[in-house]
């Protein structure tokens, strides 16, 4: 349903556009949130990225993941160059968001096995390295860089750089696509 | 190093890219070579679906009404279809690199856009750049130029410079590596008289050189710059020597 909203979008269709926010703005308004953590930068981000979306819906036809797939992707994407914005303004008392790291992984890793469409990924993910698996889901989940990934783990750069690099082929061969 | 060739670095490359951490330099190269590469694309696509049901646990979160607003207001009151490949004017990413500029310039630059000849440009100017006005106290600049790639109209570079100030300031907007035996040298393109050398552009992410004379004298009656390929340390004749990379018009806003 998703795929035809994103057709008419293509096509210009501006009422397609707003059923298209209205059934995914929840989705990835919540993914900015998780990793940018304000709301006000959050709301910028997916302004931008929906702006994006309707801008390239007519390309979609050529995407091979999912809809939201690939629109949590842009999200995600402006987030992470978002946080690395050198003129990044923030509050007296504001953490940066890189710093405020709650550490609640558990929750989001947890969550994935109870969620049908990521069974096999949450499988996959679950055989990994407990290290691994922290590794990838801090860079996913609070867009983590490697260097920031070395300081939150305290590991070598080598070392998170491998857990990453390891991590993701494994991903790899055992989802097997 | 010719990507295509090793197409397990790229498989890496795609992961890593896709999981958010190829940053920098190394993943706008990256998206580059996604844009002329639909291999380098799929492989892109394929990690988005491998990775992106990670994203199925996290929280949803109505955002406030007024985002629809903004949002429509963004696109604008077209109702026909979006601009299949807006290029870079249309580019946030531009808009927020410029940003980083000053706001002055950036005004300068939606100056420039109303000012040319007509084009099939569709700009889209994103909210952020219309909060973004000058102080009252801070004065835009004077002479402004947008160096392009005359064959594909791709914007390379921006030339800008204040009146009464020698140096001129350029900002990369798109990279494009050049060998590392030559550099670009800037030219002022006098109506009717040879090239006259501006200097040679340094490296770095926003260059400035420095002017004979001030922005007015050196820039007042130019209307054309030019970047060329020159030998390192710039031409030793005094005029081009190497081709004739970029060109722009030179516009003197106030």
């Amino acid at each position: 349903m998703l795929k035809n909203l994103l057709g008419a979008c293509g096509q210009g269709d501006r009422e397609a556009f707003h059923r298209l926010y209205r059934e995914t703005s929840p989705k990835l308004f919540g993914v900015a949130l998780r990793i940018v953590r304000r709301e006000d930068w959050a709301e910028d981000i997916v302004q931008e990225s929906y702006v994006s979306i309707w801008k390239h819906a007519g390309d979609y036809r050529t995407q091979l993941s999912a809809p939201l797939t690939w629109m949590t992707s842009i999200v995600r994407n402006r987030c992470l160059d978002w946080l690395r914005r050198p003129n990044l303004e923030l509050a007296e008392d504001d953490e940066h968001p890189l710093d405020a790291m709650a550490g609640d992984l558990a929750g989001p890793l947890e969550q994935l096995q109870a969620s049908t469409e990521a069974q096999a990924l949450a499988n996959c993910l679950g055989r990994l390295e407990a290290r691994m698996r922290q590794a990838i889901a801090l860079a996913f989940f609070d867009g983590l860089s490697h260097s920031e990934l070395a300081d939150h783990m305290r590991e070598p750069l080598g070392t998170v750089k491998t857990w990453v690099r390891r991590g993701l082929e494994r991903l790899k061969t055992c989802l097997g696509t | 190093m010719d990507y295509l060739k090793h197409r397990e670095v790229c498989e890496k490359l795609a992961a890593e890219y896709v999981l958010g951490t190829l940053r920098g330099p190394a993943a706008r190269r990256f998206a580059r070579l996604a844009r002329d590469h639909a291999t380098i694309r799929l492989m892109i696509q394929e990690w988005e679906a491998r990775l992106g049901p990670l994203a199925a646990p996290i929280p949803e979160r109505a955002p406030p009404a007024s985002l629809w607003n903004r949002i429509a207001a963004s696109i604008g009151a077209s109702a026909g279809a979006p601009a299949r490949n807006p290029g870079l004017w249309a580019s946030l990413a531009f808009w927020r690199s410029l940003g980083m500029l000053g706001s002055a310039v950036a005004v300068a630059l939606l100056a420039v856009l109303v000012l040319r000849p007509p084009e099939k440009v569709e700009i889209q100017v994103p909210v952020e750049v219309v909060r973004l006005l000058p102080p009252k106290n801070e004065i835009p600049p004077s002479y402004l130029a947008v160096l392009e790639d005359p064959k594909t109209h791709q914007p390379v570079m921006l030339a800008i410079a204040g009146r009464n100030s020698d140096q001129l300031f350029i900002k990369t907007v798109y990279e494009r590596p050049i060998p590392s035996n030559r550099d670009l040298e800037l030219w002022a393109l006098p109506d009717g008289a040879k090239p006259r050398s501006l200097g040679v552009i340094g490296a770095g992410d926003r260059p400035k050189l420095k002017l004979a004379g001030n922005a007015d004298a050196d820039l007042g009656n130019i209307p054309m710059l030019a970047v060329s390929l020159e030998p390192k340390g710039g031409s030793p004749t005094g005029g081009p020597t190497g081709p004739v990379l970029y060109t722009g018009r030179c516009l003197k806003l106030w």
